[in-house]
């Protein structure tokens, strides 16, 4: 298959990168390629211009500052879960990092792109012979989305491995435009737009992730069901975290709706509680009414809905040392 | 427009001249006749197109060529050395885990990147790590006993 053609730019610096998204609106950045380039070769996505950031230094590292983690945008997700620091302080984020994919997507995949990944669908994520028997979903410029056959809206999923861990953790992003850097948080990162999931301004690029120091000092787990470990993008994902001290906690999932999402019913109704059986099989309870997932893979709502309370019991079981019941 | 790049293919610079919607594989195995990089799904699932860059196992058909440009690629046509099978080559030939031969070279370039990184893993690391490399016909346990007698040599050796 081959890839469409495009113009093509190999910034140097984040500027020179920042202007060239800033003079043509309909560019794509390219990172690790693994999901862009799929993209392209299924015609889903034909941008006119490619700029590749990969040779902007200073885009990847793992510091430690005043107890905060910055992982740079084009840090590998092979280096994330390699990393002896955050094995040790951030296993969660480690687990998350060393699922997705297969090891070689492991190799070239990069934080940003995992992060900035488009949502995906059994009608989108397919190729051009597949899709021309139907006519075109609302994500690939048609008018319907044949998940719910309904006009001009996309229900495609999210299906990032890494948010919901980032999600729990209150991490913060650090976008990078033509005005300067800016601030938000993870989850304000994403729209729960299907066809455009990302909040960004354009001409805007993802710089760093941190990941502040409070919740570097809780623990963290990441639950992951895929039909086979070695390339599939996740059925459901599960991130929970805990301050067993503060009694706090945080859940958040991936792939039941178009962005990843935390579950506040979850994380109110244990907060301040200690983390007893009874009250997670009451929280497990909750976990179906986080999300309203419809059918954009082969697996029935039903099934994910039930799969989201067993896959939080599991995180939060790990999480505090319990054996996986 | 096409653009002249110099590709660093073991340990040969080409000179080739390709379009940016090139991608590695396109360019191996089209420009510069080097077929033991495999085309299988071409979408990144099925690692067959592996194929080292700067050591690590990357798959050739979702790297464009023009990103390769500077970096050291070693294909599979590279890994033996003076007439010699390497002994990764050797170890897939004795105990069986070439059948159909196709998904050997990534097989073999991915069971090099690991055993670079860490001269004799487990079974269960190898097997993570190779899962990524499809193949139809040796149902992976020749493949896997294979890698793991390299590593045991290697271990010996140390």
């Amino acid at each position: 298959m081959r890839l469409p053609k495009f113009e093509y730019f190999e910034p140097k610096e984040i500027k020179e990168a920042v202007g060239i998204l800033q003079d043509q609106p309909l560019a794509r950045i390219l990172a690790g390629g693994t999901d862009l380039l799929v993209n392209m070769k299924h015609r889903v996505e034909s941008p006119p211009v490619i700029v590749n950031i990969k040779r902007i230094q200073g885009l990847d590292f793992i510091r430690e500052e005043n107890g905060d983690v910055r992982i740079g945008a084009l840090t590998t997700l092979k280096r994330i879960y390699t990393d002896p620091m955050i094995m040790e302080k951030l296993p969660g984020l480690a687990e998350s990092a060393s699922s997705v994919g297969s090891y070689h997507h492991q190799v070239m995949g990069t934080l940003a792109g995992n992060i900035c990944q488009q949502n995906r669908c059994k009608y989108f994520n397919q190729s051009r012979m597949w899709r021309s028997a139907k006519s075109l979903c609302f994500k690939a410029g048609g008018e319907i989305c044949h998940v719910v056959n309904k006009k001009g809206i996309c229900y495609s999923s999210y299906c990032g491995d890494l948010a919901p861990v980032f999600l729990v953790m209150n991490a913060k992003i650090v976008l990078i435009g033509k005005a300067g850097p800016r601030e938000i948080s993870m989850e304000n990162l994403f729209l729960g737009n299907g066809k455009d999931p990302l909040n960004l301004i354009p001409g805007e690029m993802l710089k760093e992730i941190t990941i502040p120091s409070e919740s570097v000092k809780g623990v963290c787990c990441y639950e992951k069901l895929a039909n086979r470990e070695s390339i599939d993008f996740p059925i459901l994902g599960t991130a929970f975290w805990a301050s067993v001290q503060n009694r706090e906690y945080r859940v958040a999932f991936t792939a039941v709706d178009q962005k990843p999402l935390r579950g506040q019913r979850i994380e109110s109704f244990l907060s301040g509680n200690d983390l007893t059986e009874e009250i997670l099989d009451q929280a497990c309870d909750l976990a179906d009414k986080v999300a309203k997932p419809v059918k954009t893979s082969i697996y029935s709502p039903s099934y994910k809905r039930k799969m989201m309370g067993r896959q939080f019991r599991s995180a939060a079981d790990r999480a505090t040392g319990r054996s996986i019941s | 427009m096409k653009r002249a790049l110099e590709l660093k293919i073991n340990g040969d610079t080409h000179d080739v001249l390709v379009s940016p919607n090139h991608t590695l594989l396109e360019v191996l195995r089209e420009k510069l006749g080097l077929m033991g990089t495999k085309r299988g799904c071409d979408l990144g699932s099925c690692g067959a197109c592996t194929v080292l860059i700067d050591g690590e196992a990357c798959l050739s058909c979702l790297i464009l060529a023009v990103d390769a440009a500077g970096r050291e690629i070693l294909t599979i046509e590279g890994l033996a050395e003076g007439g010699d099978l390497h002994p990764l080559q050797r170890a897939f030939v004795e105990k069986g885990a070439v059948q159909c031969g196709f998904c050997t070279p990534g097989m073999i370039l991915t069971a090099e990147a690991i055993l670079g990184e860490e001269k004799c893993p487990t079974e269960e690391v190898i097997r993570k790590k190779m899962a990524g490399n499809l193949c139809r016909c040796t149902g992976y346990k020749k493949i896997v006993e294979a890698v793991i007698s390299v590593s045991e040599e290697a271990g010996r050796e140390v």
